[in-house]
């Protein structure tokens, strides 16, 4: 397997990224809060994060630094349970030297919270206790730059080159934005009985080519990603011929004529099928609100005997391969989908105990400030033996589809959408000249699934995009696999 | 905290700089049913400062920002500003002025009870008049109490108070052993009661509906009508290329004092910015840079009269007064709801995820349920998808005179766009 990542790098050596010192600093007043609060509660667990980051966006007429990313923050959530309801309380001013204040605090709010529920008359949702077993884990993987210490300068410089150099391969080019981000992630997980602490850095970069040709406006879009850090960036430039060379066919692009193909999905797109068809579908905490025909097909055929899915954060490196969730579940490698069988979903901690099932290591959070849902990592279709010459001659009329836009899916119902950058046509076996976009692809996942016929041995995971649950809770999510062949409605 | 941070930006000798402080206070509820799964409450403040400098003999400017959390010490302020400065001057943007100080930028406001609004959201749930075949699935309850103060070098020192909710339903709905589930959200300044439960009755309606669609059997151009909150996406399209950012980019191609569009056959939009809507989320005295927003008219009759935006892109166009809006008003409908529903034209009122790129004019949606009219009969129908570019809508629109708000946009209520590209799902 490949990514997206153009390495190996060779800008500084391989080192541990180190963790957090502030963290390290307030254990010893979080572990003193844990030991108040449990006189009260049934359980208490702590997350405590800390993620410094760097973000540089250079475009031809805009130019910014900024120590913000998607998933900087520092601040702690705290979850307790008492009589099977659990609650949470986020902040982020904590003194370590007065713990009982802010334990006094949290009680203070949640009950202030249980007796307006009260009065309304609200039943709780009863739910088991979450064990709390001894483990201990210190897990710092390695880097080569952190985010907090890199080259800055050069860092804009670069990107200023690329965004330049950008502008020149296009005629109609009218900006070429450049942005590059990398974060440190460092979490701390705390019960009385658990010490879990985890330091990584992941990176992402994106060039946007953004050409206009008698208004007619068009973007290209690159990206690199990678559990690594911001040594990735050195990976850009290779991409700027890339999205010029789309920019110029997005130009000349016609509309496709709505109807049924036969389609190969690029790898980027195959990731996004695998993303909205049997990541969301499969989230198990829709199981438990019963808003998932996954539930009911456990088990049963979902797709073709060549349809084989993986999700978790050890089945691929890239921006969301952590060592635990933020629910102190180790991360994992989940078969979901194993020769068109469908085997079972990925869960949180608190949905495992209310389906009695073990949780995957997929609790995850937009921050410390939101609840936990069962979220996505690594999704990844299986590859295949199938070479792409041999899967473009198979095809009387169709498309080869690039290039991701956006997402959707119908967890209750298996609609599917996806939003496709362009699509290449395949006439009696051979590509074409012709270039449709932009296309919106639609369907039914099982039918979308069932008629994958072919796989190439080529696969690639993509990280640079964010993954929502309906439309909040934004986390960073990676997918891929290889080339696929299928059927799809196109329009 | 944020006087020492002035202190050490003031020493700095910076060109200028921003503090935002927001402080939110926030109370949350997860209903599975009309069970409660958890409930969640949250203290947090978050402080973002950002340095600008000159470069180049005043020839460029730069910029850097980034949070600094409430408990740093006097060692963290100092490295975050001295960083900031530094990394400032590695950016040249063209030169420009920071926002100067209005006498209408600080407002007040008091503190909400959230757990007064919390229990109203709790008490409009419950009477929902849910039945056998449409009810609720879950609910999640998003209420805050927020305070956000701006600090500046130019002067400006502004506060507001406000509150901020949201709610996020899911609608089930269930024929002969098959259910399926409509996704609803509404954010809104507080609990607006009655409208919560009107659309939800609505919502309870399609999906009794859902449960009996055929698939979209329309391969073609149609006339589409837009009934629902999706609507607000097309005109998003108009509020973005009326941006100074996208306008200075040359991503927009809208001049002042032109008509948007080069001939119109249809109804000509009225866009404005407005600094208050009734019980919307967004309403703000300032922007994030502290400009004052004013009621502003951006389009009228389909003429462009005012780009609004960012401080930076609106002093390289040289506008004056502008700000980053929050709330719009959309009108210039000129027909009725009976005109608009005559004749042959596909209603849909859900979407998988309806998008317009504001860039290419591109629009997308699948559709999950629609009302199939022939002039006649009216058929409900599901699956396929509409695809079209409002490069080739706009002239032609038609738009209801009544109207419909959406939290932070008040629109027409009816919109229809005319030779969409159907793609239909009938095998």
């Amino acid at each position: 397997m490949t990514n997206s990542l153009t390495g190996p790098f060779e800008e500084g050596e391989p080192m541990k990224a180190k963790f957090s010192d502030y963290l390290n600093g307030i254990k010893p007043g979080l572990e003193e809060m844990i030991r108040i609060l449990r006189k009260d509660y049934d359980y208490v667990s702590v997350l405590a994060t800390d993620s410094q980051g760097l973000a540089v966006r250079i475009s031809q007429r805009s130019k910014s630094v900024s120590g913000e990313t998607m998933t900087t923050e520092r601040g702690i959530v705290v979850r307790v349970c008492k009589n099977g309801q659990y609650a949470e309380y986020a902040f982020n001013k904590f003194d370590p030297a007065s713990p009982e204040k802010v334990a006094a605090e949290i009680q203070g709010a949640l009950e202030a919270q249980l007796v307006m529920l009260k009065l309304a008359g609200v039943k709780s949702y009863v739910t088991p206790l979450l064990p709390d077993e001894e483990q201990t884990l210190f897990v710092e993987k390695e880097t080569r730059q952190l985010p907090e210490t890199a080259d800055v300068k050069s860092l804009v410089d670069k990107l200023g080159t690329i965004s330049d150099r950008g502008m020149t391969k296009n005629e109609h080019a009218i900006e070429c934005i450049v942005s590059a981000q990398s974060t440190h992630i460092c979490k701390m997980f705390l019960t009385e009985k658990r010490d879990l602490c985890q330091s990584y850095v992941y990176s992402e970069g994106s060039i946007f080519l953004v050409v206009n040709r008698e208004g007619n406006t068009q973007v290209a879009y690159e990206s690199v990603s990678g559990l690594c850090g911001p040594e990735l960036f050195d990976g850009l430039e290779a991409k700027i011929d890339k999205a010029a060379a789309t920019a110029a066919e997005l130009l000349d692009a016609e509309r496709i004529e709505p109807g049924e193909y036969d389609i190969i999905a690029s790898p980027e797109v195959t990731g996004l099928i695998a993303h909205e068809a049997f990541g969301h579908g499969v989230e198990m905490d829709m199981f438990v609100k019963n808003r998932a025909l996954g539930a009911e097909y456990i088990g049963k055929r979902v797709g073709s005997d060549k349809c084989t899915m993986h999700e978790g954060a050890l089945c691929a490196e890239n921006v969301t391969s952590y060592a635990f969730d933020d629910e102190g579940t180790l991360a994992g490698d989940v078969t979901e989908i194993d020769h068109g069988i469908l085997k079972t979903g990925i869960c949180d901690a608190l949905s495992a105990l209310r389906l009695g099932v073990a949780p995957t290591g997929n609790g995850k959070r937009e921050n410390f400030e939101h609840k936990v849902y069962t979220r996505m990592t690594n999704t990844m279709f299986d590859s295949g033996t199938d070479s792409l010459e041999d899967m473009i001659a198979s095809i009387k009329h169709g498309y080869l589809l690039e290039g991701m836009e956006s997402g959707m899916e119908d967890p209750k119902h298996w609609g599917i959408q996806c939003i496709i950058k362009m699509g290449r046509e395949i006439k009696d076996g051979k590509l074409t000249s012709k270039v449709v976009a932009p296309i919106i692809m639609t369907g039914y996942v099982p039918d979308l699934l069932g008629g994958i016929s072919m796989l190439s041995p080529h696969r690639e995971v993509f990280g640079s995009g964010g993954c929502g649950k309906g439309y909040k809770e934004w986390v960073k999510v990676a997918d891929g696999g290889p080339y696929l062949k299928t059927k799809a409605r196109l329009g | 905290m944020l006087d020492r941070l002035v202190e050490l930006l003031k020493s700095r000798g910076v060109y200028g700089w921003e503090i935002s402080d927001e402080k939110m206070n926030g109370w949350e509820f997860y209903f599975i049913r009309h069970e409660l799964d958890q409930h969640r409450a949250k203290n947090v403040e978050h402080i973002n400062v950002k340095v600008y400098q000159i470069t180049d003999n005043g020839e460029s400017v730069g910029f850097a920002s980034a949070e600094i959390a409430p408990t740093a010490s006097e060692q963290d302020m100092e490295k975050l500003v001295d960083d900031l400065a530094y990394r400032a001057t590695l950016v040249r943007n063209r030169p420009f002025t920071l926002t100067p100080p209005a006498e209408e930028s600080s407002s007040d406001g008091k503190a909400s009870d959230i757990a007064d609004i919390s229990a109203d959201f709790i008490r409009t749930m419950s009477e929902l008049p849910e039945t056998a075949g449409e009810d609720v699935n879950s609910y999640e309850i998003f209420v805050s109490d927020i305070s956000h103060r701006l600090i500046t070098s130019t002067g400006i020192d502004a506060t507001e108070h406000y509150p901020s909710s949201m709610i996020e339903v899911v609608v089930n709905a269930r024929r002969d052993g098959h259910e399926i589930e409509l996704y609803r959200k509404y954010d809104s300044g507080t609990c607006d009661a009655a409208g919560l439960k009107r659309d939800l009755e609505k919502t309870m309606n399609y999906g009794r509906d859902r449960l009996i669609t055929q698939p979209t059997p329309v391969n073609g151009k149609f006339d589409v009508l837009f009934s629902g909150s999706d609507s607000c996406e097309i005109y998003n399209y108009f509020v973005d290329r009326m941006s100074a950012g996208m306008i200075y980019r040359k991503m927009s191609d809208y001049e002042i004092d032109k008509p948007i569009c080069g001939e119109f056959s249809g109804d000509r939009v009225t866009v404005k910015a407005l600094r208050e809507l009734l019980n919307s989320s967004d309403n703000h005295a300032f922007d994030g840079e502290g400009a004052v927003i004013r009621d502003t008219t951006l389009i009228e009759n389909g003429v462009a009269k005012h780009f609004v935006g960012g401080r930076m892109f609106s002093c390289y166009l040289g506008l004056e007064n502008s700000f980053t809006p929050t709330n719009i008003e959309v009108t210039g409908g000129t027909h009725s709801e009976e005109e608009l529903r005559s004749g042959k034209y596909l209603e849909i009122v859900e979407f998988s995820d309806f998008q317009v790129d504001s860039m290419t004019g591109d629009i997308f949606g699948e559709i999950r349920l629609a009302y199939l009219h022939d002039g006649e009969k009216t058929v409900p129908v599901s699956g396929g998808s509409i695809s079209g570019s409002m490069n080739d809508f706009v002239g032609n629109m038609l738009m209801s005179t009544g109207s419909a708000q959406y939290n932070s946009m008040k629109i027409p209520a009816l919109t229809l766009l005319r030779g969409v590209t159907v793609t239909g799902a009938e095998n």
